[in-house]
Parts: structure tokens; sequence; C-alpha cells
């Protein structure tokens, strides 16, 4: 008979047979020949960067997804509105907002790497409980009417596919409640994420509409004022949708939540810029899309979101609307659940509440009655009869654009804190960049702001 | 409050005053520390700092505090003595933890009380009501605080690892503590306070603490370490407890602290890198108990002694040839080697069908071995059968169990 080594314990150790070799793992990682002491030994248990594509798959991944899903309801009425009203005439100014978003998220990023805290509460160390109250209540109402119109875009949407928004609204609502309070919300988000793909469309949408290359080259590089109300009202909206301060609170979170730190600080910025860049492109391709498709035929004005949904028909014919209003769903439901979630965070952090959805109503009372009240009064501003849509969703990003010189302020004034980001200041390169942008968005929100206060006199400023 | 103190403006003898600007007290190691400067800003725009000494009393129906001179004070200068704090300018607002409530928190307000003639920082108002009362000059929420966290029981925290270097004062009652909750309150504030925390804690306390943190946390808040307390705590950690932790630093970051932990510390400690991540080599550890085959009882007891006070793993003993040959010939366990005659010999009570593992077989497989098999933990012998470690049922736990769940797990050995 033919004998194989019994296994270990069956026989004593003295007389068994030496162990067989067990079945190796599929991948063992190459060995490191290190000097220690004189002695040189080779060690396969040691983490190796990875070299591969996976690599920048890896920093470039959550950024590209996150740019994507972060062109919500807001974002695409504006940019929409943008392409129907002026065609391809307002592109330079989303390459300059490219140029302000990299600089105003880097510095975040910098910021949460650097100090480990998010915003608000830097601001409430650095400035005091004053500033931080100021703070709170500035992001309350930015983040409340962002909230407001994500609610407003689930009901768009649903109503694209025939089902009333006073039944989808308030299930959306319980909805993400549930998830998040009680629910696995982060494995829901893969599905919501995975519904925002179809935004990819606008591109492919944007080539077929066979647009004049010319023109969107004009308008991408010869800058066109108007001396319009509307023009200056549109310009603060594509400001307010695409800096907002929501992203900018975000973008610093997230840097704390992954664990970035000041002496790994590198990758981050590869993100932000990547995330920023790409975030961007498909807006201007949203503009180029619904500028061939709808500015193209004489028509200016988009009233619903099935006139948004147009811009998609050059690739999706009659299925357009469904498309846009699968894509508006998923982006809208994401940003629903995760703003009232990072406002909550982000209040308590300042004032020093329990937080976490770990956490009950009894030992985090603030934090949860906070994200249960936004939840709330986003979905019940958004069943409001009779409101129209699109330039609601206009206007919230419009509100936000009149806000976000407040947090810019804060954010340059940190950064430039040497106790507090020491080697990691800004450069001066830097600084004329941040406070350029500053300068810009304040001046163009001041003359928004006094073009729409004369108006109600019925005077107009230049003379238009 | 320290809120309503700072409205009081400060009157000398000659009638000059002046608005108190901030306070300054001394955190040593004093429950509840006193006040030893008012800082104030003279008519030329100037901060000054006068003694606690020259103060006389405080009217506080009158809203004055009354002091001897204010030509006695001094200039603030920008390097003041360590354990000394600004309560306005560094805690008012700042990050603390209540160590009662085991939870991170903001000083919204401090309770200042007097006491024989000085002003003792009491406690801290962490209530949303003392946010109030400051934001409303005291038109609201001005009545007693429902809990104010007892300052003795507060640790703050300066929000960088130097502050311990350069002795500031801390009450250091964290360290009572276990390495659990410290880990769970480290994890709860930004990795720049987590450090100092961390660096305030006696070496164990924290080699263990480190331990107890998720994978990333800990590499972040190692790199804020000085490399020489770095090193500390890698030599006091458990050996595969230090090697989870090297194999995320870059090679030669691994390489230089190889170099520099003691001999044999960094020889263990290589001979478990050796092994790739997921193989049993890459989950067992070499920190057991190992005796020679020839020893009586009473010799391996008196051995036992010596290796009980840097051993982490002891329940089970390895008997190997002899301390030349570390081939594994049998186990024995703690309790049979307690309740065996003196004169016997170790050969004689260990068992000798022993269950082993092989260095290169997958983790997952090896850890469901150790666990179906219901044992403290399985040898992981070589191809000429010598003892190279042990996987425990810990290690095993950890390979298998979900990532959320290994960070809550209890573990009793490596």
């Amino acid at each position: 008979m033919n004998e194989r080594p019994a296994r270990s314990g069956l026989e004593p150790l003295a007389r068994a047979e030496a162990p067989a070799a067990a079945p190796r793992p599929k991948t063992i990682r190459t060995a490191v020949r290190i000097n220690i002491r004189g002695r040189s030994v080779r060690l396969r248990g040691l983490r190796l960067p990875s070299t591969s594509i996976w690599r920048w798959l890896a920093i470039l991944g959550p950024g590209l997804i996150a740019s994507s899903a972060g062109n919500d309801a807001g974002g695409i009425a504006t940019y929409s509105s943008t392409g129907a009203q002026y065609g391809y005439e307002l592109i330079w100014v989303m390459l300059l907002i490219t140029v302000s978003l990299c600089v105003v998220q880097e510095m975040c990023a910098r910021l949460g790497a650097v100090t480990g805290r998010g915003l608000l509460d830097l601001i409430r160390e650095r400035f005091g409980v004053g500033w931080a109250v100021f703070a709170v209540g500035v992001i309350l109402i930015a983040n409340g009417g962002l909230i407001v119109s994500e609610f407003v875009g689930i009901g768009a949407a649903t109503e694209l596919l025939g089902v009333s928004k006073l039944f989808t609204v308030p299930t959306a609502a319980a909805l993400i409640f549930y998830l998040v309070v009680f629910g696995n919300y982060w494995r829901v988000e893969k599905i919501f994420l995975l519904m925002t793909l179809v935004f990819f469309a606008y591109p492919i949408a944007a080539f077929m509409a066979h647009p004049h290359w010319g023109e969107v080259a004009r308008g991408a590089f010869v800058p066109k004022l108007h001396r319009d109300s509307n023009y200056i009202f549109l310009l603060v909206g594509l400001i307010g949708t695409t800096i907002t301060p929501y992203m900018q609170l975000f973008q610093q979170s997230s840097v704390v939540e992954r664990g970035g730190d000041r002496i790994h600080y590198g990758s981050e910025r590869v993100d932000v810029y990547s995330g920023a860049i790409f975030s961007n492109l498909m807006s201007i391709f949203i503009i180029i899309a619904t500028a061939a498709t709808l500015h193209a035929i004489g028509k200016n004005n988009i009233d619903t979101a099935a006139d948004a949904a147009r811009a998609l028909e050059p690739v999706a014919g009659h299925f357009a609307g469904i498309i846009f209003a699968v894509g508006l769903v998923g982006a809208s439901l994401l940003a629903a659940a995760v703003l009232p979630l990072a406002t909550s965070y982000a209040v308590s952090e300042a004032f020093g509440f329990s937080k976490g959805v770990g956490l009950d109503f009894r030992r985090a009372p603030l934090f949860f009655t906070l994200f249960t009240g936004l939840i709330i009064f986003g979905a019940a501003a958004a069943l409001i009869p009779n409101v129209p849509v699109i330039k609601l969703l206009v206007w919230i990003q419009v509100l936000n654009g009149v806000l976000l010189p407040i947090f810019l302020v804060f954010i340059l004034l940190l950064i430039n804190d040497q106790r507090l980001t020491k080697e990691l200041k800004n450069t001066r390169l830097y600084n004329v960049l941040g406070w350029t942008t500053f300068a810009v968005i304040t001046l163009a929100v001041a003359i928004m702001l006094l073009m729409q206060f004369l108006g109600l006199w019925g005077v107009k400023l230049f003379g238009s | 409050m320290l809120s309503t103190f700072l409205k009081l403006r400060v009157f000398d003898d000659s009638g000059r005053r002046c608005h108190l600007d901030d306070i300054a007290v001394e955190l040593l190691e004093r429950d509840y520390p006193a006040v030893t400067y008012l800082v104030y800003r003279n008519s030329g725009r100037d901060r000054m700092m006068l003694t606690w000494q020259a103060v006389t009393g405080i009217d506080w129906g009158r809203a004055r505090i009354n002091v001897n001179n204010f030509d006695a004070a001094q200039s603030v200068m920008d390097e003041s003595s360590p354990q000394e704090v600004l309560l306005k300018r560094d805690v008012l607002d700042a990050l603390v933890l209540d160590l009662n409530k085991r939870l991170a928190t903001r000083a919204n307000d401090l309770l200042l009380e007097e006491e024989n003639g000085k002003l003792l920082l009491k406690g801290a108002d962490t209530s949303s009501l003392a946010i109030l009362r400051r934001l409303s000059h005291r038109l609201f929420g001005s009545g007693p605080s429902r809990s104010p966290c007892d300052w003795k029981y507060i640790e703050f925290l300066r929000g960088h690892p130097h502050a311990v270097r350069n002795g500031a004062g801390y009450h250091m009652r964290i360290k009572r503590l276990p390495p659990g909750e410290i880990a769970g309150l480290c994890n709860s504030l930004p990795y720049l306070h987590a450090a100092e925390l961390l660096t305030l804690l006696p070496h164990e306390v924290a080699a263990e603490t480190l331990a107890a943190m998720m994978p990333d946390r800990q590499v972040q808040l190692f790199g804020e370490l000085e490399d020489k307390q770095a090193v500390r705590l890698l030599a006091r950690m458990k050996t595969n407890d230090a090697v989870n932790l090297l194999r995320r630093l870059t090679v030669e970051s691994t390489t230089s602290f190889l170099k520099r932990l003691p001999k044999a510390r960094s020889d263990k400690l290589v001979d478990l890198l050796r092994y790739p991540e997921a193989t049993v080599g890459g989950i067992m550890t070499n920190d057991m108990v190992v005796l020679a085959l020839d020893q009586t009882i009473r010799e391996a007891r008196l051995r036992l002694h010596e290796r009980l006070k840097q051993t982490d793993f002891t329940h089970f003993l390895y008997v190997v040839e002899s301390e030349a040959s570390p081939v594994l010939r049998g186990t024995t366990s703690l309790p049979d080697l307690i309740v065996a005659e003196d004169e016997r010999r170790l050969d004689e009570i260990m068992n000798i069908y022993v269950t082993t593992l092989d260095p290169l077989e997958p983790a997952d497989s090896g850890a469901y071995r150790v666990l179906n098999s219901h044992l403290a933990a399985m040898p992981v012998i070589g191809h000429e059968k010598q003892l190279l470690g042990i996987v425990t049922v810990d290690a095993a736990v950890m390979q298998v169990a979900p990532q959320s769940w290994t960070v809550q797990a209890p573990k009793i050995f490596s």
C-alpha cells in the first residue's frame, strides 16, 4: 500500500513526516531585500506601493465618481439654462471657474490634511463662537436651499416618469431617513452613484448634436459680456453651483475622514485637481449639448425638467426623458442624503455636540433633530405647488453664489494662519488666485444685487 | 463663568481702569488650577500681564476687579511658560476630553470659583446653554449650568505632540482608562490631538492604545511621533501588532525602525516580516514560551518565571529538542506544568500529538483550522519541523472576522 504521510496530530511529532507543502496563496508579494545591521534579509511581508494603473484609479476614482454625482438637480438646471439662453457664450466662465475651483478645493483639502479638522471646527476655534454661529447660519441657509433643490429634482424627475411628486417626494424623504438612521445607507449609495453614470450621456449628446465647434472654441476663449441682469444672475448661479460652500465643507471633511495628514499630503492634490477638471468638463458638455439642441432652435427658456431632458435627445431619442429622469433621481437622492448628514455633522462639530449615525436621538439629540429637520424642510418645501421648478433651482444656486465669498474669506484666513498650517500655508501664487477669486465673485454678487435692487424701482444699471 | 469674568473691568488704587483681555492659569497636574495672571490692554494697546497677587478683591456687584497698581504689570511675552495657558485664547471654545463621559467635547464656557483668595478653574460648561448665554450677553441661559464638567476629569490638549515634550501640564487621569477606551477617545479627536494624547501616556499604555486603533489611524499617528518615542512603542507592542504596523509604513521607515530597535526584538520582527501577509506566517506570532526537552519540571518553571514577564502568550508552552535546535517535540499547558511533580521531565508530561500549520499556507485556511480546533493556539513549523511561531485564536478571529468587527473584538493574545 502506498502510504501517504498522515496529517499532523495523528502521529507523535518526532516520528511524523515533515509537513507536506500546503497550497500556496495565489499571489505572493515580491520580496524586498533590506540590510539590517550588516545582515541582508528578504522580506515578503511589507506592503509596497502599487505601481500599476490601479494605483492611479484608486487615487482618481472617488473624486471622479463624486464629481459626476456632483452635477445634481441644481447644477443641471443651471448649466442647461446657461446653454439654452446664451449658447456657448459662457463657456469661458466655466474655464475660469475651473481654475478657481481647483484652488479653493485644494486649500480645503490642505486644511483638512494639515489640521485633521473640519472647516466649521476650525472657524469655531480660531474666530470664536460668534463667528462660528454666523458660519453655521450661512451653511444652514446654503445647504438648506440645496436640500430643497434635491427634493425638487426628485419630484421633477419622477413626474417625467409619470409618478406624482406628492407621492415620490415624501417617500424619498422617508427612505433617506430610514437608510441613514436605521439601514445601511453606504451600501445603497453605490446604487445611487451608478444611476448618476447615465449623465455620461451628456458628452455623447454634445458630440452627436453636431455643435459648431468653432463657436464652441470662441465661447471658451473669447469672453463676451452682456449688460442684462439675467446674464449676471446666471453668472452668479454658475459660480454658486460649481463652487458651493457645501463642496468646501465636504472636501475638507472627506480628507479628514480618509485619514489624510500633513506628512503624506500630495495624492489628495491630484484627486482634487482631477475631480474639479472632470466635473467642470461634464458641466461644459451639458452647456454644449443644451446649446446645440435647444438654443440652436430658439428655445431659450427652460421651464420644466422635460425641457432640460431634450438636450439628451441626440443620443437617447424618445428615451431622453427616461434617461434624464434616472440620472436626476440618482444624483438627487445621493445629495439629498449626504447634504443633511454633512450639515448635521459640521454643525455638531462646531458646537461640540455628540454626533454620528451610530448613536440615537437620546445620545445625540441635536444631531438627529437637525438631520431630521433638514430632510422634512427640504421635502416640504419641494411640495409647494405651482413653483417654477427650473427657476427655483437656479435661484438656489444663485443664493449659494451670494454666500460663497463669506466662506472664501474664512478659508483664506485659515490657510494663511502660520500657527495652523506651518510649512503648508499658501504660496504667493495661491494667495493671488484665491483672493482674486474672492474679489471677482464678490464683485459679481455686488453687481447682481445692485441690479436686482435698482430693478425694483425700474432703474437699469449700464443703461441696459 | 469665564464669559462673565471677562466682562469685568480692572481698576487700580489710583482709579485707572482697563478692560480685561484674558486670564492665565498654570495647568500643572493639580486638579483645579489657580489663575496666575490677569491679561489686559493698557492705554497704548499693549498687552500687559499682572500677577494675581496684585488683586485686592472682586466686586461682582459693580463688575470690577480691584488691583494694587498697574505699574507692577509686565508686558506679555510671546514665549510664556509651557504650563501656562490663556483661558480665552487657548481653552475657551477648544476641544477637551471629558473623561467622565468618555467623549471629546467643547469648552463652551469655563467655571471659575474663588477659594481662599485664589480664583480656581473648577469646570467646563459644554452645554448648548453656555453658547446661548455668551451670544445673548447673559440675556438667556444665565441660570446655573445644569452639569458643568468637573475640571478634574477634563483633559485639555493643545493639539500638538510637541506640547508634551515642552512640559505642558496634564491631569493624566486618562492613563487610568483601559487602552481600548483611550483608543476610542483618540479616534474621536483630530489626529494631532490624538498624537499628543499618545505622547503623554506612559509607553506601555501608549503601545497598547496604538495597537487598539484602526490600522490607517495607527500609521497617521505614528508619523507624528518623534522617532525615539516611535521606537519605544514598537519595542513594547505585541510582536504581531508591531509587524502589522511596520508593514504599512514605507520600506525606508521600516528599515530604519528595525535598525534602531534592540537586536533581539528586531530579529523577531524580521522573522515575521519574511512571510507574506496573506499566509499563516503573516498572521503568526513568535512571542511564546519555548522550553527544552531535557528540562525537569522545576527547571522549566524557573525558566518560565523569567519568560512570563516578557511573553504575551503563555497558555501553551512549546517543547523543542534543545535550546540550540528548535525542532518542535510537543506541547504542554501552563496548568499541567504547575501541577506536575518537580522531578519529572518535560517529555513525560507533554502532548506529542500536535496539529501544526505550514507558514506558507493561506492565512484564511490556517485561521479556520485554528478556530475549528477550539485550541487557544496552533504551532507553525517549517520543513525541518522547527518551531517558527504560533497562530493564536485572536489572530485567527481577526483574520476571518469583518473589519468593522475586528476593531472592537477583545484581544487576549497576539
